[in-house]
């Protein structure tokens, strides 16, 4: 298969998902699409492109055509949600590189809003954890969430769901196929490892970067990408927390950072809050759910979970592949485009100069004094990062 | 026989010829090495000066405040992966790394004298340890 | 952890008064032992009255360092800055909040200024205690108008308090070695310079503190706050003190004491005798261990486990602040050290010594991650 095209290869799985998707009210050319990619999606889960490293995939959950093309159809059931409305690629569109570009904030049942910005399941299987705070430990983890959360799918608890897989034939030949369990034994557990196992196949790379940097493709990148590349090693830091590596780059160190973003907004009621925050918890509030509804306490970023004060105001590193088309950036969808968020990091960690830094910024901030040009040839670096299957959506370089 | 004879004289000729030229070669007087180690040491104390020297960077920061007498710099954990370099790197790299963030400086060529300079203190401190290069 | 104490991450806004009962709270609350994040807000089911609940915050080597009028070293100036943000966090606030020296980096007005201010945002009250990168450019003039007497003690809830200034050395050195305060002041800056002198605390203030001594019961806990380690433990970075063994023998016939101390930007822990010997993390950055020196013999205490090395790339990391709880009268260390393992080190009634609450003892040795 040729890197950046997709043959339409007529998969058994690929057919049953087709005729699904189509009496689901999909067109035929987007169910078609649908197929490619999760088909594609499958064969390239063998090898990584270029650019990865082999993609981890846990002992308890191998990967299986099966399993990988049930995981797609739980992906884009709408059935899962209290409306009938909302099913994960709602906020994860994989026409939209696995974003709901351009929101800031996703919205759920009854367009709630909630307060994070969807993050691009592309690659987000490398990730140690998941969320923008680290909640989940792993993408299994991850997948049962949003189900049971007021302001996403907004189901009180897994039984609706349960209920449609086990008796929903196409589900039910699906799960025998993919797990050999008949539908009285399915439970949320096999859900959560169909959808991850889809998830582990939406490994993107091989960009412009990649074919000039592992490829040893001399005229792949841009000059001015390759004076940003420069930049990003050296005067930029970016490679601090965006790490790249000998043989493959995936642009995160998994790691939590305030980087000022968010945190200045509660920063005149932190002594208020604080404790506030630790006794609700201690009284059993829902973290998952807080998170999501109170404004203050998502900016408080990883340390709602963890207490530990390192992690005040601290959110994880994003991989920066497909950062060109994955606008708005930042955990609150804050910073519009690439030039808002590169200004952010030359200021020192502060949106506005004039904002007083916070106190609790990452060791690593500071202002970069950055020159005119050296912004524009980063922000070049950065669209360079764009992976083939990607390249026709819009960029948000600047504004 | 004959030609066995001339064959021991060639060799026996070729061999004074050889050694006489080696010897000539490697030989370096006592002088020449007191003159050497004299430049040499004065390559580690420059590097010793610059080590406390404020102006290496921009923001006043000197070297041995972090390493006192070089310590922790471990220099014979050289060439390695530097994560925050993103490669593997001698020791010459990690020390610009060092001048451009910490002491928020412009880095130094590798044949700059002063870089010379610098990696001649640091392995001077470091007298006997054997190499590990690679080791984190 | 022992009995006698239960730590658990909640807090009230409204301070110490719980509207819940111990075994409620405890019961309904995931139930937390001595976890690895910061006590920020805590409970102390002390054995004693809540009265006698009795916490400090301690923070230490800021090294505020002027790079021209008006710009300081952004590095240690956002280490001071967080330690600050964070005791002020606290839940309940510590009794007070000692500053365990070397404030400003090389002495200067405009560095002890800067640094002062950036205190004074701490809420409980301040204690200073003079360093030597405070002392050698003015003698401690300028130091001693913004923070007061350079020794003195109090007491406070039943412990005695001594502050000292252990960064004094010959007067010779002080005085006569040096054509301009500004050399003298560098030199000593420079922890590894061949020229500097051994830290001392000399014969007045030994003299002070024998009177000081003298009307305090020999059963009261007496806490020591110094820069210098009063004890001998590395002589090239003045890990040192010249007189370390008449100052103990001043303190001797007590039975509970413990001396905190700065300097040496790392975690280190002794017991020599009847007293118990703390450092402090440095907010600046941290130091490498003696042992790290490949051409010199050195000593470390060898109850010490040390932090693990900092990774320079995190500028924080190896750097934080301490939070002392000393209900019993001996300390309780909490070490809050940023992108690092924070450590406990608290005093072992059985075994007569500090240990580290979770580490301590061969089998858990955890070794600096190094091979030097």
């Amino acid at each position: 298969m040729t890197r950046g095209s997709y043959p339409w290869y007529h998969s058994p799985a690929e057919r049953s998902v087709r005729s699904w998707l189509r009496g689901n009210g999909l067109s035929n050319i987007k169910a078609a699409l649908w197929c490619a990619l999760a088909w594609a999606a499958s064969v390239m889960a063998a090898e990584a492109p270029l650019g990865l490293p082999p993609v981890p995939i846990p002992a308890d959950n191998p990967m299986s055509d099966a399993k990988v093309a049930l995981g797609a159809r739980l992906f884009n059931d709408k059935r899962f949600s209290s409306t009938g409305l909302v099913s994960c690629s709602n906020c994860h569109a994989p026409d939209k590189a696995f974003t709901d570009s351009p929101l800031s904030t996703s919205i759920g049942i009854r367009n709630l809003p909630g307060t994070r910005n969807a993050p691009t399941l592309a690659n987000a299987a490398y990730f140690k954890r998941e969320f923008w705070d680290g909640r989940a430990a792993s993408l299994e983890d991850q997948a049962r969430r949003p189900f049971v959360n007021a302001v996403e799918m907004g189901l009180s608890d897994y039984t609706p769901i349960l209920q449609i897989v086990r008796s929903d034939p196409q589900y039910v030949a699906a799960f025998r196929s993919a797990f050999a369990l008949e539908p009285a034994a399915v439970d949320m557990l096999q859900v959560r490892q169909a959808i991850a196992a889809f998830e582990r196949t939406l490994l993107y790379a091989d960009s412009p970067f990649d074919r000039w940097y592992f490829g040893h493709e001399p005229n792949a990148m841009s000059e001015s990408a390759q004076r940003g590349f420069k930049v990003f090693l050296e005067d930029g830091r970016c490679q601090s927390c965006h790490t790249i590596e000998e043989t493959d780059a995936l642009f995160t160190d998994n790691r939590f950072h305030n980087i000022g973003v968010g945190i200045n907004a509660i920063r005149g009621d932190l002594l208020r809050l604080t404790p506030e925050l630790l006794l609700a918890k201690s009284r059993g509030i829902n973290v998952d759910k807080a998170v999501l509804a109170d404004q203050q306490i998502a900016e408080f970023g990883r340390f709602a979970l963890t207490e530990t004060i390192d992690d005040l105001g601290a959110f994880k590193t994003p991989t920066l592949r497909n950062v060109a088309v994955t606008a708005p950036y930042m955990h609150d969808g804050s910073l519009a485009t690439l030039r808002d968020v590169v200004d952010h990091y030359n200021n020192g960690g502060v949106t506005d100069p004039a904002d007083r830094v916070s106190d609790f910024l990452s060791g690593g901030i500071r202002p970069l004094h950055l020159t005119e040009q050296q912004i524009v040839d980063l922000i070049a670096f950065m669209e360079a990062l764009t992976s083939p299957q990607f390249a026709a959506l819009p960029t948000a370089s600047a504004p | 026989m004959k030609s066995a004879k001339h064959v021991y004289r060639l060799l026996a000729l070729l061999s004074a010829l050889l050694i006489g030229a080696l010897a000539e070669a490697d030989e370096f007087t006592k002088d020449d090495l007191q003159r050497w180690q004299a430049q040499y040491l004065s390559t580690v104390q420059a590097g010793r000066a610059l080590w406390v020297d404020g102006k290496l960077g921009r923001n006043g920061v000197t070297c041995a405040q972090c390493h006192p007498n070089a310590a922790n710099t471990h220099p014979e954990t050289y060439p390695k992966f530097q994560k925050q370099i993103g490669r593997v790197v001698l020791l010459w790299e990690m020390i610009n790394w060092c001048l451009r963030n910490p002491l928020e400086g412009k880095p130094l060529a590798a044949d700059d004298p002063n870089m010379i300079a610098l990696q001649a203190y640091i392995s001077d401190e470091r007298r006997g340890v054997p190499l590990d290069p690679g080791k984190h | 952890m022992t009995a006698r104490r239960q730590r658990t991450l909640a807090g009230t806004a409204a301070g110490v008064a719980l509207p819940i009962d111990r075994r409620g709270f405890l019961g309904g609350s995931a139930a937390l032992a001595l976890s690895a994040s910061l006590p920020l807000a805590l409970f102390e089911f002390a054995a004693a009255k809540e009265a006698g609940t009795f916490t400090i915050a301690h923070l230490a080597d800021a090294h505020i360092q002027s790079v021209r009028a008006g710009e300081f070293v952004r590095n240690w100036d956002r280490g001071l800055i967080r330690a600050v943000a964070e005791i002020n966090l606290l839940n309940p606030p510590p009794d007070f909040v000692v500053f365990g020296g070397d404030l400003a980096n090389f002495g200067t007005r405009a560095e002890l200024d800067h640094g002062a201010e950036i205190l004074s945002a701490l809420r409980p009250k301040l204690r200073c205690v003079m360093g030597e990168c405070d002392y050698y450019l003015d003698l401690g003039e300028y130091w001693s108008r913004l923070f007061g007497p350079p020794w003195y003690s109090f007491d406070h809830k039943g412990v005695h308090f001594v502050v000292l200034n252990s960064v004094l050395t010959y007067e010779e050195w002080t005085l006569h070695r040096w054509p301009t305060a500004e050399q003298r002041m560098g030199v000593m800056a420079t922890i590894d310079s061949p020229d500097s002198s051994p830290f001392l605390v000399g014969e007045p203030q030994r003299a002070w503190l024998a009177s000081d001594l003298m009307t305090v019961n020999k059963r009261t806990p007496v806490v020591v706050f110094s820069h210098a380690p009063l004890q001998q433990i590395y002589r090239d970075w003045n890990f040192w003190t010249e007189d370390a063994a008449e100052v103990q023998a001043l303190l001797a016939p007590f039975s509970n004491v413990t001396v905190i101390y700065g300097h040496v930007h790392q975690l280190q822990y002794n017991q020599i005798g009847n007293i118990a010997f703390h450092s402090v993390v440095a907010t600046a950055y941290p130091l490498p261990y003696p042992q790290s020196r490949a051409q010199r013999q050195s000593y470390l205490p060898r109850l010490t486990i040390p932090m693990n090395r900092a990774d320079p790339f995190f500028e924080r990391d190896g750097t934080g602040w301490q939070f002392l709880n000393l209900t019993t009268g001996r300390a309780d260390i909490y070490y809050n050290l940023y992108n690092n393992s924070p450590r406990n080190v608290a005093f072992d009634s059985a075994a007569g010594r500090p240990a580290d609450t979770s580490r301590q003892g061969s089998e858990l040795h955890t070794s600096i991650q190094s091979p030097y």
